[in-house]
């Protein structure tokens, strides 16, 4: 048809697309776009100005001077005449043109006469639409070399100025996305469990975006099904969570198979994102962006994004998307280990405590003949020692132990925790001397039970340690002593009991044992560094 | 005089031998299951079951804890004393009248509240 000329179906598409990414399209009036068309009237000497933006099916004003209308369909419009040309468009008398001689715009009561329209030409070359000026009374000179020259001018300013808002509002954009991660790498670290995590991010999604719904679903390993625990969705929107086929809730599974994110922005118009469109429309998605998690370079799970209108997706909230997807995948992957790792600590700890009631066991029945049971109850209040140090250093994945708890625990096997008083600051001590400090607690505890000031009712024992620094290097020092109880005399013979003891905290000495006659006293010390190593 | 009868719930034979003598030597009669199946099956032939002393990790799907549930529904005047390598589990109770020793356990603290149960 003649009234084609110039538009092609390429121009069109490239024209949506590029429309769809300005984010202009029914927003309200704006004053710097106001202030153009009012400029390209006054300049031209005409009662009509409009900036006029081609869309699929209609023209839509993003601002008029003189016109009471906001849009029009796409049939009715002169602007799009040879759009594709991005030149200037000139007809002097509307009713003769046969292009335009039947437009309700020019034989109603808009009366249109005159026509003058300059391209809005994107620095992409998308031509988006025109700025132009109309007259009611026809204009056979046309306009003049200097109005011409203006109305270029002034719709260079205003693509220029569609392309600045654009850019401005991307970056409010981007901030506001940014936030966003912050906020969810928050969440992640804040949750007790994967699905906790899950849910706290899908919100959050979901909010920022606007969305209707959004969520995390694991997909199979032949990526044929997801299985959605959760999802966080708008007021009145249907959950679906659940477990659904992929291949009819999105027709497209390459993408997927491949890492590749689904974006649909409608539903309607992609025919890749719904074999059955019934479905989609059941679940209220007119547009999407399916996010996929990968493990190993497979894919194990989905994060998706509905939307019940249809809307332009940004390489910028996918590329969020991407990211807050990245985060929950690391948070989700970073609990399991923990919680892995965790059970495996617990099940050494087990065993190896199973492993000590053997050995109690075999020890109890080779020396069932033994006539002294006393040694065979020194040796299984040994292996509690070394039991307790386990529990203690267990508490903290075996890296470390509070030195106070493990004191605590061994006095508590033996059974003196009301005369033995504990002080000192918290001292963190590494898997080897941890067990050393709960041997020799151990043995200094028997001795005063057996020798010393718990022998009777009324001695106690003051267990006390400090940090010294001396030349920058942190040293433990750690007091035991006795009072009120017998009068002390030094032992006859060492036993295994004492040489335990002198070995010291980090297998090197550093022990002084003092036989005081009010009471005995032992000083343990060592440097920090050859403690706090496993 | 009848010696009180204690019942000793252990799947690995070594500790199951340990426990046993340990509770015998001390004037007791011991029965000995290694699992709870086991200990049910044996709870219902011997009626004169005073204390049952189990371990919690044990083979065939009931553990020590679901076995003292069982007893105390069952046998409520039988006392029970678990035994086991781990913790006793975060956020549970221990129920009531029952005691908990963490693996290894010390002899004379064990013998005297079976003494004290079976008295």
């Amino acid at each position: 048809m003649a009234v084609n000329a110039g538009i092609t179906d390429v121009g069109a598409r490239h024209r949506a697309k590029a429309l769809a990414d300005l984010m202009v399209l029914d927003t309200p009036d704006e004053q710097a776009f106001d202030d153009l068309v009012f400029i390209a009237a006054k300049a031209c000497d005409v009662p009509i100005a409009l900036i006029t933006l081609l869309d699929v099916d209609r023209q839509w004003f993003k601002a008029k001077y003189g016109l009471d209308v906001q849009e029009t369909d796409i049939e009715h419009s002169v602007c799009r005449i040879e759009i594709d040309r991005g030149d200037m468009l000139e007809i002097t008398d509307l009713t003769a043109d046969r292009r335009t001689n039947c437009n309700p715009l020019v034989t109603g009561a808009q009366h249109f006469r005159a026509y003058a329209g300059a391209p809005l030409v994107l620095r992409s070359g998308a031509v988006v639409g025109r700025l132009c000026v109309i007259d009611t009374e026809p204009r056979p000179e046309g306009l003049s070399e200097l109005e011409r020259a203006m109305l270029r001018a002034l719709a260079r300013l205003a693509s220029e100025n569609l392309e600045l808002r654009r850019t401005a509002r991307v970056s409010n954009r981007l901030t506001e996305l940014q936030a966003a991660l912050v906020e969810i790498g928050e969440a992640i670290r804040g949750s007790g469990d994967a699905g906790q995590m899950a849910s706290a991010t899908a919100a959050i999604v979901g909010r920022v975006l606007t969305a209707d719904r959004a969520g995390l679903g694991s997909v199979d390993d032949a990526i044929e099904t997801i299985d959605i625990k959760t999802d966080w969705t708008a007021p009145g929107i249907l959950s679906i969570a659940g477990r659904h086929r992929l291949d009819e809730y999105v027709s497209l599974r390459e993408p997927l198979v491949y890492g590749d994110p689904l974006v649909v922005a409608d539903a309607l118009t992609d025919e890749r994102a719904f074999s059955n469109l019934s479905i989609a429309m059941r679940i209220g998605v007119r547009a999407l962006v399916d996010m996929p998690v990968r493990e190993h370079g497979r894919t194990i799970a989905l994060f998706f994004v509905h939307s019940a209108q249809p809307r332009p997706w940004l390489a910028e909230e996918v590329a969020f998307l991407r990211s807050a997807t990245d985060r929950l995948e690391a948070g989700v992957a970073r609990h399991r280990s923990d919680e892995q790792q965790r059970i495996v600590n617990g099940e050494i700890a087990h065993r190896l405590k199973n492993m000590l009631t053997m050995v109690q066991a075999i020890a109890s029945q080779t020396l069932r003949s033994a006539s002294d049971r006393e040694s065979v109850y020194a040796f299984e209040r040994r292996l509690m020692a070394l039991s307790a140090a386990h529990d203690a250093l267990l508490q903290n994945s075996w890296a470390q132990a509070d030195l106070k708890s493990i004191a605590t625990t061994v006095v508590e096997a033996i059974g003196f925790t009301d005369r033995v008083k504990m002080d000192g600051p918290p001292v963190a001590l590494g898997a080897r001397a941890a067990l050393s400090f709960s041997l020799i607690v151990h043995e200094l505890l028997t001795n005063a039970c057996k020798y010393g000031s718990l022998t009777g009712d009324v001695g106690d024992v003051a267990l006390t340690w400090e940090i010294r620094t001396d030349d920058g290097d942190d040293r433990l020092m750690i007091k035991w002593r006795e009072r009120g109880g017998p009068p002390v005399t030094p032992p006859t013979r060492r036993g295994f009991g004492s040489k335990l003891i002198s070995i010291g905290l980090a297998g090197t000495g550093g022990v002084d044992l003092r036989y005081d006659p009010g009471g005995f006293a032992a000083d343990l010390q060592a440097p920090m560094r050859h403690l706090a190593k496993g | 005089m009848m010696r009180p009868v204690v019942l000793v719930v252990e799947d690995e034979p070594l500790v199951r031998l340990f426990a046993s003598d340990m509770i015998e030597e001390a004037g007791f009669e011991v029965l000995q299951a290694a699992d709870a199946t086991d200990a049910i099956v044996t709870l219902e032939d011997r009626l004169d079951v005073r204390v049952v002393f189990t371990d919690v990790d044990m083979p065939g799907g009931i553990d020590g804890i679901m076995l003292a549930i069982c007893i105390r529904e069952r046998w409520p005047a039988i006392q029970i004393i678990i035994t086991s390598g781990r913790p006793w589990p975060e956020g549970t109770d221990l129920p009531e009248d029952m005691v908990f020793f963490s693996k290894p356990y010390r002899q004379d603290r064990v013998l005297e509240t079976v003494r004290r149960m079976a008295a």
